[in-house]
């Protein structure tokens, strides 16, 4: 997001947060205030307002375009106007559409739209959800332009299928045997959290694989790591309170930092959960199965060291191109000044190491070229730019060799950038071969179908014929 | 460069990663090892104990060993470093060495004070009085050699940063996060305070 | 010639100023190429050659110098290429580079004081602004949202709106002075282009003390970011152009530039108007060299005023140890000031001053004064750590009055293009000297208020130079006296126009940029006025 639109959401969620009162006290005949501030709570919790916020947009009038594999899908306008909002809707159709994907109109959502985690919501929590949105939220009366998927998937009517294979159709049950904090934590992050979406790998018709629920999932040109609690692959290593603290304020000190799409999470909505739920999803994310790969041999926070190459530096000139630059070269032009000379981070460590940190531990380093091209941008916590893009200064080489460099000494040495990586991700991502995949898997079908058609018209004629042909009187 | 962390955290260079292979100026070969302590006289080995078991080529670059710590009076010196900087000293000035070993000399004959070396140097008017503020320039500064010829051997692990570096990170390095410069400086001390 | 020769607005000069002003005519539609003398570079590469440059205290040094567009450099020796005439040196420092001298400064973003623009009428000396502080309010507010200036309002420039940033928090080192000044002097947070918070897209200062020579994290605002911001907006930017000569048609009008490339060969560009930007000192010297039979003065000087009224800030200063640990260092440079004599009756009779206060670290002066003096063994150690602890330093700022014979001329030395070098002829008068007198007086009870030994006075007469070139191109009604009027717009050609510090009258007591940046911004909108309001104030881009 850039920085013009950024600072209109924040002034919009600022004016949506003074407005709540008024609407509030206005809406007191339909609606209690506290119910309607449980719904809010809902809303933040489920970060129904990161996608339903197009830039520069008002809160929930929609617009923001999310890339997915088979093209951009975008949120569409969630304010109560009765023109261009779901100021229409009933509270069984929005509940309809939250927990099972189907607008008022009846037509499928795409599930860019997390309904397979919402399904899990409470009666209760979509009741609050549904106060809050009606009377709680400023109706915008603008349309953001409609989702335009290339064939077949402009056909919404394919995800009833897929909601049959992949819906699940209750909301969440408590487990009795667990304590009511965890079952609170299992709630949250299975629910309006909905940690899975993008934790969860999926698969090839890009639904959660459930079997390898939060090992880790690809989100754009961001992986979302494994956050089960392995060890070496997981979070196993992290404390109760590490997590508290990454979610509350994305920097789990001396382990790791949010940045890309997580900063959006904890920014918009993490943050803002009580201390309480967040000790919660703490709890729970303590206790899910966890899943290991062998390939992690150390935690991903326990790799590197400080390290210099000072004597490579000092007293030798750089090279005239750009790209001709070494690792400990580019190290120091670009990144000692805050990570410093060894990478050991300032004395409080708030400017974080690299040693000893997941941005470099991590054998996919598919974040660390992202944090490098992008840097880490937050939006409303008033922390802003913790670090600048160098997306404008370096190359794609110089990223390459820059992170590669990184990754030797401060963190994962089996770890590599490549060129290739760095383009990719500087272009957006790599472009999806899913579309072709279906209209293959489409064609197939057809031709299936048509020999099928094929094989009983003939099946039906020749039998026919061969009842025309028999002798009159068997 | 590996580091070591010291007692108290502080993260402190000590020495280079190159082969001597790859790099002139990296470790000291292995065979031809020896130890400042076989070169130097009791008074100096006096004056800096702890530098004797630094491994040192050959007598002129003993005696600039033993003239480094004579002059900086710090118990560690980065001994990559002083290789660099000895290479580049003794390539300026190909005298380098034997002023190195005249200068230790005397102080070992006289049984010099290091604090009033300079002054009974300019007094003498001795040829070796430039040598100690050359050696405590590249120790302190990083730098050899004078005017256009000038050149920045080291910056982040000379003597001027290590000495002040649980207070001030050396300037472009950043402080800290936003704000954390209103705090009361932290200094913990440096050598004569118990700095490794 | 395969780039384009002709643009609607044509910028001489990528400076801070010249960039934000063509940002501002590109934001209403107008087409703007900036020809830039020097090269493109790049803030890393700044960076490194600053931790490999053998002068720590020079900053000049980790820029690259441009055989084709030769800047002023002392160390390690003179280059020659502005030339000293005397009777005072006047070491000017700038940088031709894209993103100009900005790339080092210390981001002190003042604006004057609402009689700085009327000494003449008040105090009976210098010259009237034409125009009213009042006046520059909004596009001083334009500038600091642009820059993202943090301060606050206790600096004696009053403001209708706030600033857009609060003040950078205080080093430890400038909290300490507030508190032991406070009982004589109130110690005021410098107003800077520093970022206190992030802000547009830039993050916020993590106290790199590298200021000057660059802020290796761009929480400061460089003159880098107005030429991307103008690119963003759709100027195109031509470095390495060296314009040589500005080209009056037969009705006085300009009708292009030239300009050679560093192989020497020439360009010709036209447009229908023209911003010069290129510094109080190249901007001159560049319409001295374009005489012509109708121009033999030059071009916009029928006055015989370009060049003239040099003025820049001498400092000098007291430097001397605390009694406690201060460690000046720890975040940014240029921190705190006290303002108490900016202003006062007594600007008729001596300079008026700020007293600033530096941050930077002692580390590197204390080391070479230790060296200096043979100080070796364990008292090394001991003694650098006392000293950096405790070295503090505070200099004056001081007026210069505007003075027809300090100026800059023509020499008939060459570059190595053949383009003339430019001569400095400087003075510092005693309305000068005497404030520098008198704040000897604050700097003794400063010293004493922190408990000063070691008092080290920098020698009588001797004046340090703030790189803060002003006064060349001095706008004003009277085209007898003035080279622009109040718009910045030449008296002699319709549409020619300057921006920088060389168009203001007089030199008050701040640093110039921020003022030179509101009238550049004032400028441009003169030029171009807006078709409706506020499409383009407002500074985040």
């Amino acid at each position: 997001m850039n920085a013009p639109a950024c600072k209109s959401l924040v002034a919009g969620l600022a004016v949506l947060l003074l407005g709540l009162q008024t609407c509030a006290a206005a809406a007191a005949n339909s609606a209690g205030a506290a119910e309607i501030q449980r719904g809010q709570y809902v809303a933040t919790a489920s970060d129904c307002v990161a996608c339903h916020t197009g830039p520069g947009a008002k809160p929930y009038a929609g617009g923001l375009a999310t890339m997915t594999p088979i093209g951009p899908v975008v949120s569409t306008n969630i304010t109560p106007s009765k023109t261009d909002g779901i100021g229409n809707y009933t509270e069984q159709q929005f509940s309809r559409a939250v927990r099972k994907g189907i607008r008022a109109d009846g037509s499928h959502l795409y599930p860019v739209m997390p309904y397979t985690e919402y399904s899990q919501l409470t009666d209760a929590d979509v009741q609050a959800l549904y106060a809050y949105f009606m009377h709680g939220v400023q109706p915008v009366a603008s349309k953001p332009p409609a989702t335009r998927l290339p064939f077949p998937f402009n056909l919404r009517i394919l995800m009833a299928g897929w909601n049959l294979l992949f819906l699940n159709r209750h909301p969440f049950q408590p487990d009795p045997a667990q304590s009511a904090e965890w079952n609170r934590g299992a709630y949250l992050v299975e629910g309006p959290a909905h940690c899975g979406t993008c934790h969860t790998p999926r698969n090839l018709l890009m639904a959660s694989k459930s079997s390898d629920a939060l090992a880790g999932g690809v989100v754009g040109t961001w992986f979302a790591p494994n956050i089960t609690p392995d060890a070496n692959s997981g979070i196993g290593n992290w404390s109760q309170q590490d997590i508290v603290d990454y979610l509350r304020s994305g920097r789990a000190p001396g382990k790791a930092q949010a940045a890309g799409p997580m900063a959006e999470a904890i920014d918009y909505s993490l943050r803002h959960l009580t201390p309480a739920d967040l000790r919660a999803m703490a709890v729970y994310l303590k206790t899910v199965p966890a899943r290991h790969d062998a390939a992690d041999t150390r935690p991903v926070d326990a790799w590197g060291s400080a390290y210099a190459d000072l004597a490579s530096l000092r007293g030798k000139p750089l090279p005239k191109h750009a790209d001709d630059m070494t690792g400990p070269q580019l190290y120091d032009a670009y990144c000692a000044s805050c990570h410093q000379d060894q990478g050991q981070g300032s004395f409080d460590g708030g400017l974080p190491p690299l040693f000893h940190n997941t941005a470099t531990g991590r054998f996919n380093t598919d974040n660390l070229v992202m944090v490098i091209l992008d840097g880490v941008r937050w939006h409303t916590d008033g922390s802003g730019t913790r670090m600048p893009g160098f997306s404008g200064e370096l190359t794609d080489r110089q990223i390459a060799t820059l992170g590669t460099y990184v990754t030797q000494h401060f963190g994962n040495p089996a770890a590599k950038v490549t060129l290739t990586q760095v383009a990719t991700a500087r272009a957006g991502g790599a472009p999806s071969n899913l579309i072709l995949l279906a209209r293959i898997l489409l064609a197939i079908v057809l031709v299936i179908i048509a020999a099928i058609i094929v094989w009983v018209v003939l099946a039906v004629v020749r039998r026919r014929r061969r009842a025309a042909d028999a002798p009159a009187g068997r | 460069m590996k580091s070591v962390n010291t007692a108290r955290g502080k993260v402190e260079p000590v020495d280079g990663c190159a082969t001597p292979a790859s790099r002139p100026d990296g470790p000291i070969d292995p065979a031809r090892r020896k130890l400042l302590a076989g070169l130097v006289t009791a008074y100096t080995a006096s004056l800096v104990p702890w530098a004797l078991a630094v491994p040192v080529t050959d007598a002129g670059h003993g005696a600039f060993v033993a003239l480094s710590a004579i002059l900086a009076g710090k118990r560690v010196l980065n001994s990559v470093l002083g290789q660099r900087l000895h290479a580049a000293l003794v390539d300026i000035e190909p005298g380098f060495d034997a002023d190195c070993q005249a200068l230790l000399k005397q102080i070992e004959a006289q049984q010099i004070d290091p604090a009033k070396l300079q002054g009974a140097l300019d007094a003498a008017h001795s040829s070796l009085a430039p040598l100690p503020r050359k050696l405590m320039r590249a120790w302190c500064l990083g730098l050899v050699g004078d005017g256009e010829a000038t050149r920045c051997v080291a910056y982040e692990n000379a003597l001027d940063a290590v000495m002040v570096a649980d207070v001030l990170k050396p300037p472009t390095y950043a402080y800290g996060p936003y704000g954390s410069w209103s705090n009361p400086p932290a200094a913990k001390g440096g050598d004569e305070h118990g700095n490794a | 010639m395969a780039t384009p020769d002709s643009a609607e607005v044509v910028v001489i000069g990528s400076g801070i100023c010249g960039a934000l002003a063509a940002r501002k005519l590109a934001l209403r539609g107008v087409p703007v190429l900036i020809l830039e003398a020097g090269p493109r570079i790049d803030r890393g590469r700044i960076v490194a050659a600053f931790r490999n440059s053998p002068r720590k205290g020079d900053w000049m040094s980790p820029y690259p110098y441009s055989p084709w567009a030769m800047q002023p450099q002392y160390k390690p020796k003179d280059n020659g290429y502005l030339i000293q005439a005397g009777p005072y040196p006047y070491p000017a420092e700038y940088i031709r580079v894209v993103g100009g001298t900005t790339w080092h400064w210390a981001a002190q973003a003042w604006r004057l004081v609402p009689n700085d623009v009327r000494i003449k009428s008040l105090y009976g000396v210098g010259v009237d602004w034409p125009m009213t502080y009042e006046e520059l309010d909004p596009w001083y507010q334009e500038a600091e949202e642009i820059l993202g200036v943090a301060g606050a309002d206790n600096t004696g420039s009053p403001r209708k709106h706030p600033f857009p940033l609060p003040p950078v928090a205080d080093p430890w080192s400038m909290i300490r002075f507030r508190e032991r000044l406070a009982p004589v002097y109130p110690v005021v947070a410098n107003t800077v282009a520093r970022n206190s918070r992030s802000y547009d897209g830039r993050p916020a200062c993590v106290g790199n003390n590298s200021c000057q020579p660059i802020c290796p994290v761009n929480a400061q605002y460089l003159g880098i970011n107005a030429v991307e911001a103008a690119e963003a907006a759709g100027v195109k930017v031509r470095a390495d152009a060296v314009v040589y000569r500005i080209e009056a048609d037969a009705k006085g009008r300009i009708a292009a530039v030239h300009y050679y490339d560093p192989d020497k060969t020439s360009h010709r560009v036209t447009a229908r108007q023209f911003i010069l930007a290129a510094n109080g000192i190249e901007s001159p010297k560049l319409l001295l060299m374009s005489t012509s039979s109708k121009y033999p003065n030059g071009i916009a000087n029928s006055s015989g005023m370009v060049g003239r009224h040099l003025m820049d800030h001498p400092s000098s200063s007291l430097t001397f140890y605390a009694d406690e640990e201060l460690w000046l260092g720890r975040g940014p440079q240029s921190p705190s000031s006290i303002n108490t004599m900016r202003d006062g009756a007594f600007r008729s009779q001596h300079a008026a001053y700020r007293l600033d206060f530096t941050n930077i670290s002692q580390v590197l002066s204390v080391t070479e004064a230790l060296i200096a003096e043979g100080v070796y063994g364990p008292e090394f150690e001991k003694q650098l750590r006392w000293r950096a602890a405790r070295q503090c330093n505070v200099k004056n700022v001081l007026e210069v009055l505007p003075n027809p014979d300090n100026r800059i001329t023509l020499s008939s030395e060459k570059d190595a293009l053949g383009i003339p070098k430019p001569v400095a002829h400087y003075s510092i008068d005693d309305y000068t000297r005497r404030g520098a007198e008198r704040s000897k007086q604050d700097f003794a009870k400063i010293a004493e208020l922190m408990g000063g030994t070691g008092l080290r006075y920098s020698p009588d007469g001797q004046f340090a130079n703030n790189q803060h070139i002003t006064g060349t191109l001095r706008m004003g009604d009277d085209p007898a006296k003035f080279v622009t009027d109040g718009f910045g717009r030449a008296h002699d050609h319709e549409n020619l126009y300057m921006c920088g510090t060389g168009v203001m009258p007089t030199a008050a007591t701040m640093n110039s940029t921020l003022t030179a940046v509101a009238l550049a911004l004032r400028t441009a909108d003169h030029m171009v006025p807006a078709k409706s309001s506020g499409a383009d104030n407002g500074g985040a881009t």
